[in-house]
């Protein structure tokens, strides 16, 4: 569904991918894991149009969008819920899911999908006129989440969806992407916490300084000696 | 008492156009991060097609009125995709310098196109003034406030329950993660810049009757455009508003009270006292743009 293929992308002079290869399948979950700075955002910033590669191509569903607009790329099919959750403090929740759907003309159906996101998410509903700024952490992060389902992807990138969430929060937000995917939507995901994405995903990637270092089954990474004393602690 | 409300009265007339100034020029800096200095150049802008539309091709009030604020807009639209386009990364005093030269330009086109000599734009309204219990107003600025109000609101409405106002709100509160909700972000630059150039366009044509119309009109438009702007608080629209109607305001009455030499340094007066204790603005900064 998804491929890069030998992707370099930087800001300015600092390089952030240096060759990159990732390929996600229909109906995968797959995560991205790495240390800090490896390039895991800018993996998804590239894919998403944000960052656009200086080298290399993306190839999505047959088609390259390398040097497609943010917008483009998402019209084909591919949503991107930041790192940090970043809703739009100052807009209402509705506003906020209306923003997901910004792109989309197709106003009934944005309407049935605004339904079902708040039926799959009552406390939306429930502060549908709220700003977003004014949600608990936990609660922005569903609303991102809600938003990015809002373009009615068929690829989701979900960012550090843990990052600064309680506990019982991130175990909940987990919850939430294992459905997604359940239901029919494919998932690259970025997460710090390695022991829980190898948990959940289907395969993973290990980066390390803008390359891909280490690939395979999440459950194999899982067991991997490498893997286990770099990014598992132990 | 009357003479009060008869200042309060005038400042409302003042205020109401200071607030259009004023809002088109904190969309473009809070959204944009361009420091306009060009701002009051597409008030005389907006003074001068109507001037031309009203004495030359002698048309109607409102057709000037909406030829001037197309004429503004499209300016404005033109200057954002030729020339704040490519200095997007670029740092703001870049923009800013390239700004005054737009306002250069445009003032000496006007003195080129109609010379220096002050022209007045003849207007339909009786000059005999309403007497409304203890005030008088004349029907042209009368019709000038109600404007005034009509395009605050229209404004207003635009920005808050429009899709192309939530996508400007979004983008100043986040322009990466706006564009990943597709928000194509020059195109909102770009419908930014024609909205504030437009509004400055009406505020000129509406007081350009009332007033004279001489090319370094626009001077002093800015000065007081920003003046709002500071009032009122970066990128706040009901702040931009009040702040263009308390300086009309404290305009008049400085004007009726003290002296009408003073009237355009009592507001400056003001802004130096808000910098000096509130720099953030007169009024809460909680929601920026909007």
């Amino acid at each position: 569904m998804l491929r890069l293929e030998n992707v370099h992308a930087g800001y300015g002079p600092i390089t952030a991918l240096r060759g990159l290869d990732v390929s996600v399948a229909a109906g995968e979950l797959v995560c991205l894991i790495g240390a800090n700075g490896a390039g895991k955002s800018s993996t998804l910033r590239a894919v998403s149009g944000l960052l656009p590669p200086s080298r290399g191509r993306i190839v999505f569903d047959g088609r390259e969008i390398q040097a497609e607009t943010p917008a483009t790329i998402l019209r084909a099919g591919i949503a991107h819920c930041p790192e940090g959750r970043r809703v739009f403090p100052y807009l209402t929740v509705e506003e906020n899911l209306a923003m997901g759907a910004y792109v989309r003309t197709d106003r009934s159906a944005v309407a049935a999908d605004l339904a079902e996101v708040e039926r799959h998410f009552p406390i939306l509903a429930e502060r549908r006129r709220q700003m977003a700024g004014t949600l608990s952490g936990g609660e922005q992060q569903m609303l991102a989440i809600a938003r990015a389902l809002m373009a009615r992807p068929r690829l989701i990138l979900f960012d550090e969806p843990s990052l600064g969430l309680a506990p019982t929060v991130v175990e909940m937000t987990f919850a939430i992407i294992a459905d997604i995917r359940r239901r029919g939507t494919t998932v690259l995901m970025v997460e710090q916490n390695a022991y829980a994405a190898l948990r959940m995903a289907d395969r993973a990637y290990v980066m390390e300084t803008g390359r891909i270092v280490l690939e395979g089954r999440a459950g194999d990474l899982l067991e991997d000696d490498h893997v286990r004393r770099a990014y598992l602690g132990g | 008492m009357a003479e009060l409300l008869q200042h309060l009265l005038n400042g409302l007339v003042l205020g109401g156009t200071y607030a259009l100034l004023g809002i088109g020029l904190t969309l473009i800096f809070g959204l944009m991060n361009v420091v306009n200095f060009a701002h009051g150049e597409f008030y005389a802008l907006g003074a001068y097609v109507s001037f031309a539309a009203l004495a030359l091709a002698g048309s109607d009030f409102f057709v000037a009125l909406l030829v001037a604020i197309v004429a503004g807009a499209a300016l404005g639209w033109l200057c954002e995709v030729a020339l704040l386009r490519p200095l997007r990364n670029e740092s703001i005093d870049t923009t800013m310098l390239v700004m005054i030269g737009v306002g250069i330009a445009m003032q000496n086109a006007e003195l080129l196109g109609w010379g220096g000599v002050a022209k007045s734009i003849p207007h339909p309204f009786p000059t005999a003034p309403l007497v409304l219990g203890p005030v008088a107003i004349a029907p042209l600025r009368l019709f000038v406030l109600v404007l005034a109000a009509g395009l605050i609101a229209a404004a207003w409405l635009l920005i808050q329950k429009t899709k192309l106002g939530r996508a400007m709100r979004a983008t100043f509160q986040d322009r990466d993660t706006a564009a990943l909700m597709g928000v194509s972000i020059g195109r909102i630059h770009a419908a930014t810049f024609a909205f504030g150039s437009g509004l400055a366009a009406a505020a000129g044509a509406l007081l350009g009757p009332i007033f004279l119309v001489y090319p370094s009109m626009g001077d002093l438009a800015s000065l007081k455009a920003f003046s709002v702007v500071i009032l009122g608080g970066l990128g706040n629209l009901p702040g931009a508003t009040l702040g263009g109607l308390l300086l009309g305001i404290a305009e008049e009455l400085g004007a009726g009270y003290i002296s009408s030499g003073y009237r355009d340094a009592i507001g400056f007066v003001i802004i130096i006292l808000v910098l000096l204790f509130r720099p953030s603005g007169l009024f809460a900064r909680q929601e920026r743009i909007a």
